[in-house]
């Protein structure tokens, strides 16, 4: 243990305060024996520091509110990935262009039905394939994907 | 520094996005995040933006997160002590004229200039409401000037070491004790000095007199 001077004690106690707990920790036990020697000049260097720790102390912080707690949460990734996903029927203007997908499609599967009993040719069948991965392609990341989305670029 | 950071595993899920890890690590850092910045920055609403800030940084980094030779903890303090220097040094603040007049003091808080309470006298002790001596050391730490503050904030409400203090500051453990004796030492000027502003005549300083 090393030795403690009444004048490094008071250094000690002007910088870390009164409370051994935040004192540097290789000079606590040290300086805890000059305290327990009653030394005066070491109590009364507590007593001092003691109290602006009084001060200190009553400087209370409020935790922290709820709607705080809410927004954080609400900006990590992991939280809006879902969320994102679940709002997707609360918003009528990509319900309505997915809607417009799908007629698409189905006016692509009219059209393509409609070029092979006027032409014969396989290549109607082409138009079918692209129109469904059409569809396939628009609701990536949606309700409707097995596969999550990609939020990294948000 | 090379014990397991405590932090590791939580970022880790955080970073996988585990459920639950979001609102663990929310739990764990919000409220030592949140008394940093109050603290720093003496203003609730920018500690609330500051603490909000840095936990975007949070789910930034997590996924790529590594354990190296600073632990998560100290590495979020920087993140949020920058944050607050940003604010600190934008001086822009808009509300009450409370919330301005603190503006403008930790404006002048940015250097480190201000004369120094040379020998303070010992503070007064009767009794006073507690919302009282809040105002008071709320007073007297917004005074001072950032790098005392700092020192005093990550030493004292946020418990680091002082050799985690030093090291998050830059500094020596010799320089961390130089800035918080002065700091201490100010914040007794100015806790003293508003006493005796008021006419209350201050009480002598016997005891300290005759330990020197």
């Amino acid at each position: 243990m090393t030795s403690m001077t009444p004048e490094r004690f008071r250094q000690l106690t002007e910088a870390y305060g009164a409370l051994p707990d935040h004192w540097p920790q290789e000079e606590r036990a040290a300086a805890q024996a000059l305290l327990a020697q009653h030394d005066p000049q070491a109590l009364a260097a507590i007593e001092e520091a003691l109290q602006l720790d009084e001060y200190l102390e009553s400087f209370a912080v409020p935790a922290p509110d709820t709607h705080l707690i809410r927004r954080i949460i609400a900006s990590a990734p992991a939280a809006a990935a879902p969320r994102r996903a679940s709002s997707f029927w609360r918003q009528p203007r990509l319900w309505f262009s997915g809607a417009g997908l799908i007629g698409a499609g189905v006016a692509g599967i009219a059209a393509g039905t409609m070029a092979i009993s006027l032409t014969g040719s396989p290549a109607g069948t082409a138009t079918n394939s692209n129109a469904l991965g059409m569809i396939d392609q628009s609701y990536g990341g949606t309700v409707f994907s097995s596969t999550p989305p990609d939020w990294s670029d948000q | 520094m090379n014990e397991t950071d405590p932090d590791a595993e939580l970022v880790a899920r955080v970073g996988a996005e585990e459920p639950g890890a979001v609102r663990e690590m929310v739990a764990r850092k919000l409220p030592r995040l949140l008394a940093l910045a109050t603290r720093m920055l003496g203003d609730r609403e920018e500690a609330n933006d500051v603490a909000q800030e840095a936990f975007v940084r949070i789910w930034k980094e997590a996924s790529r997160w590594q354990q190296g030779p600073a632990r998560f903890d100290t590495w979020l303090h920087r993140v949020a002590l920058n944050l607050c220097y940003d604010r600190l040094r934008s001086g822009s603040r808009s509300g009450s004229s409370s919330v301005s007049s603190a503006g403008s003091r930790r404006e002048r808080g940015m250097t480190d200039d201000i004369p120094e309470a040379v020998d303070p006298a010992p503070l007064p002790d009767e009794r006073m409401s507690e919302s009282e001596r809040n105002e008071r050391i709320k007073a007297a730490l917004a005074a001072l000037p950032a790098r005392q503050r700092e020192a005093l904030v990550l030493q004292y409400y946020q418990e680091l070491s002082n050799v985690e203090a030093a090291q998050l500051m830059g500094i020596s453990v010799d320089a961390l004790e130089s800035l918080l004796s002065r700091a201490r030492r100010n914040l007794r000027g100015h806790l003293a000095g508003e006493r005796d502003g008021s006419g209350t005549p201050l009480p002598k300083k016997e005891r300290r007199e005759e330990s020197r």
